[in-house]
């Protein structure tokens, strides 16, 4: 694949957090419980285009719907959307307590 | 003399853009694609006072970067066509998400109006925004409407042109924060001092971009810098660093965050009342809909439904356009003189023309139920419900709709294909959906069937069903896996609240697609139908049959004339003398020489040189291959249920020819206007790539059948 610009060399110093410490991927969400997103570890492009449907740092948003091993429904910024496993993965989130 | 001007409509999907566009321009519409890409352009004009307005509806799209095909033709359209006044349609019930498009729209610094709409359900939402503030902090006029009623349709058009008579306007820049703006500053410098030329658009912008790592940007500054972007892209690699290790987040995060800031800010400043209700975003209905359980139940009897409304409910109204043609037919051959002139018109032009015609009713029920499953919002749940079992094959769950689709007919399937917006999603659909048999193959499954297995002739007819799905699922693992590589998109889609869609919507959407059909495929088919009566009927066969069928025909009816027959048996003979004429003619035509000059590769198949001539007319239409079998067998009016065709075929083929010849008619592509509309919906290298790969595929199959079977039979 062609590599555009500058994008490879980022990995280099790039710390992204670890999941871990209460820090999990929207995968292990589970429905009803309210989180907050931490972190999306896409590439550039996929980070502007999440970023532009509502999925950033810090925003809070709840799991409306889970299906065994397909997508899972979730409410962001009052719109719901539906998410497949792979682009679940990149998106790491953690509870908020209460 | 009016004054010409243009206007382009964007917002986010789901946000009532296309009910205002058509409110605003009516039945006037425009479809076409932007050049180069699949996009759908959809323009209308509209004389209003002294303005003639060209208005374009851009893509549906979250935002302007260059994520999708559609973000990118929306984004090129306003930086290289320069529309006069942008128009961004906002769901006012959601206004925070919806209005980060039109904070990309501002640093674009185009002459913007923002049109509010459905604010009757945000008024009932309990929200109270002081638009005049909201319209001050955004430097741009807010005018809302209620996109089913109409409502506020005028108030767009004002404010338009009132923004474009503007001399002034306010210009609102979006502060990205210190280390961005530093940066901003910093890169300015850079170019000054490189000397690299101006960019085509605004230069904050580009940095902005650039520092977004915005692919399409990046490529337009190198192409037009030339060496000096080396330079540029280091300084560029050096802020994002800087960024990123200060901040802890990549810049395109980071500009997010701060275009949403200054979205809550202004909301926050002009919210009269913060809401008190919390809209329920369809929770109830969703948790029946795509149900664990109920999900896949529901929707399978919502396909069963449709399915039923598009064949069962069409087959009157095609029944009717048949008869008309028939009867037209026969109303030329009765004026005519019985010649070459009268067999063109009849047998080549209204039969072409008239199968394609025939479609038409089939075209316009799917898209009036696609419209409906869309606008409803329950295409996107179906998506959702489909998507695991779609996603093993390598599929979108939205292909399951074009699939089903393709067991009535493969040409609204094609067109059906559309709904997919990932292009790979689109092609790998329609490359496998020749293999879900169509209804016109079924008539060759009866005849054939009834003939070798009359025993079992449904169970055999079931078995090629089976074995079409199958090799659906093989062949999208493998296109998956080599063509079309990659995975499909990740998968995010919108689930959009639940809404009972406007009839207008509905009729306009049916009626645009119904037409280009009808349009654009009537036009080539006329041409092909054409050719393929040159190919059947020349050249003339003149007084080259094998015996003299004419003295044959004047024995018979002196006999009859002498009283030695009677008058049923008299035409029973005259009819069975020229069906063998017109086998005759056929074989003398260049079709039947083609089937003769391919008889060596299709005999290895089994087939003989009057299988391989059906197969060719199969080219037209499916069924064509049942009256082209009887032609060839002298058998006229022949149909599926003809008994005489069926024992001819018994008597001259072993059942494992007849079986592989219901397996070559399933798999290779369905037909010609199939092929027309695949290449309008994909391009003439797919469409080759289809005809191609279908034909090869059904060879190689059926000569593995034949081969194989022949050691066991």
């Amino acid at each position: 694949m062609r590599r555009w610009g500058f994008r490879h060399r980022r990995k280099n110093y790039l710390q992204t957090p670890q999941i871990g410490n209460g820090v999990l991927s929207l995968n292990d969400a589970v429905l009803g419980k309210k989180y907050r997103i931490v972190r999306i570890n896409g590439g550039c492009r996929l980070n502007s285009h999440l970023c532009a449907m509502g999925f950033i740092p810090y925003e809070v948003f709840s799991v409306s719907d889970v299906s065994r091993g397909g997508s899972l429904c979730v409410v962001v910024k009052g719109t719901k959307f539906a998410i497949g496993r792979g682009m679940a993965e990149k998106i790491l989130i953690r509870e908020i307590e209460g | 003399m009016r004054r010409e001007i243009s206007i382009a409509l964007s917002g986010n999907p789901n946000s009532g853009k296309t009910t205002i566009f058509n409110n605003l321009t009516g039945l006037r519409q425009h479809v076409g694609n932007y050049p180069g890409v699949t996009v759908e352009k959809k323009t209308g004009v509209i004389n209003y006072k002294e303005y003639k307005i060209n208005v374009v509806d851009l893509p549906g799209t979250y935002s302007l970067t260059a994520y999708s095909t559609e973000q990118i033709v929306a984004r090129n359209f306003i930086i290289d066509q320069k529309p006069d006044v942008v128009v961004d349609i906002v769901d006012s019930s959601n206004l925070e998400r919806n209005l980060y498009l039109a904070v990309q729209l501002l640093e674009l610094k185009v002459p913007l109006v923002l049109v509010f709409n459905m604010a009757d359900i945000a008024r009932k939402s309990g929200r109270k925004i002081d638009i005049e503030l909201l319209s001050e902090l955004f430097g741009a006029p807010i005018v809302e409407t209620v996109g089913r009623s109409g409502m506020g349709n005028k108030e767009v058009l004002e404010a338009a042109i009132d923004v474009l008579n503007r001399k002034k306007r306010k210009k609102v820049e979006i502060k990205y924060g210190e280390e961005i703006e530093n940066e901003i500053v910093r890169i300015k410098s850079v170019l000054r001092r490189e000397k690299i030329p101006e960019f085509k658009f605004d230069t904050r912008w580009a940095i902005v971009k650039l520092l977004e790592q915005d692919n399409e940007v990046i490529d337009t500054i190198k192409k037009a810098s030339g060496l000096k972007y080396q330079k540029l892209e280091e300084e560029i690699a050096n802020s994002i660093k800087h960024i990123t290790s200060i901040l802890r987040n990549t810049p395109e995060v980071i500009i997010a965050e701060a275009r949403y800031g200054f979205i809550s800010g202004a909301l926050l400043e002009s919210y009269k009342e913060v809401d008190t209700v919390k809209l329920d975003v369809s929770g109830k209905v969703d948790r029946i809909l795509t149900n664990r359980i109920l999900g896949i139940p529901i929707f399978a009897l919502i396909m069963w439904l449709m399915f039923q409304f598009v064949f069962t409910l069409g087959k009157y109204p095609m029944n009717w356009i048949d008869i008309g043609f028939e009867k037209l037919g026969a109303l030329i051959a009765n004026v005519m003189p019985e010649g070459l002139i009268s067999s063109l018109l009849v047998d080549g032009i209204i039969g072409g023309v008239g199968g394609v015609i025939i479609f038409t009713p089939n075209i316009m029920l799917l898209f009036f139920s696609i419209a409906v499953l869309e606008d409803s919002g329950y295409m996107a749940r179906a998506a959702f419900v489909m998507d695991r079992i779609m996603h093993k094959i390598g599929l979108h769950g939205k292909s399951f709709i074009p699939l089903i689709i393709g067991f009535g007919c493969t040409v609204p399937a094609y067109m059906g294909s559309r709904i997919l917006e990932n292009k790979k999603d689109r092609l790998v659909t329609m490359h496998i959906n020749t293999f879900m048999s169509c209804g016109a193959r079924l008539p060759v499954y009866i005849l054939f069937a009834g003939a070798f297995f009359p025993a079992a002739a449904g169970n055999v007819i079931f078995s090629i069903y089976i074995i079409g799905v199958l090799m659906a699922i093989i062949m999208a693992k493998v296109l998956r896996a080599t063509r079309f590589k990659g995975m499909s998109d990740p998968f995010v889609m919108e689930l959009p609240p639940y809404r009972i869609p406007t009839l207008k919507g509905i009729l306009i959407h049916t009626w645009e697609r119904t037409w280009m059909y009808v349009k654009k495929a009537g036009t080539v088919i006329l041409a092909i139908s054409v050719l393929m009566w040159i190919l059947f009927t020349f050249p003339l066969i003149g007084d080259n049959y094998s015996t003299d069928y004419e003295a044959q025909i004047s024995e018979i009816e002196q006999s009859y004339q002498s009283g030695i027959i009677t008058q049923v048996e008299l035409d029973e003979k005259v009819a069975a003398i020229e069906g063998r004429m017109a086998g005759e003619r056929l074989g003398y035509s260049a079709a039947g020489r083609i089937g003769h000059f391919l008889e060596p590769v299709f005999k290895l198949i089994g087939f003989d040189w009057k299988m391989t001539v059906a197969t060719i007319s199969g080219i037209a239409a499916k069924e064509v291959i049942v009256s082209t079998m009887g032609t060839l067998y002298s058998i006229e009016e022949a149909d599926g249920q003809s008994d005489t065709l069926k024992t001819a075929l018994g008597k001259n083929y072993p059942p494992l020819v007849g079986y592989n010849f219901m397996l070559f008619t399933l798999l290779y592509f369905p037909c010609l206007t199939a092929m027309v509309i695949f290449r309008r919906e994909a391009g003439t290298k797919e469409m080759l790539f289809q005809v191609g790969y279908t034909l090869l595929l059904a060879w190689v199959v059926s000569f593995l059948v034949y081969q194989i079977g022949r050691l066991f039979i």
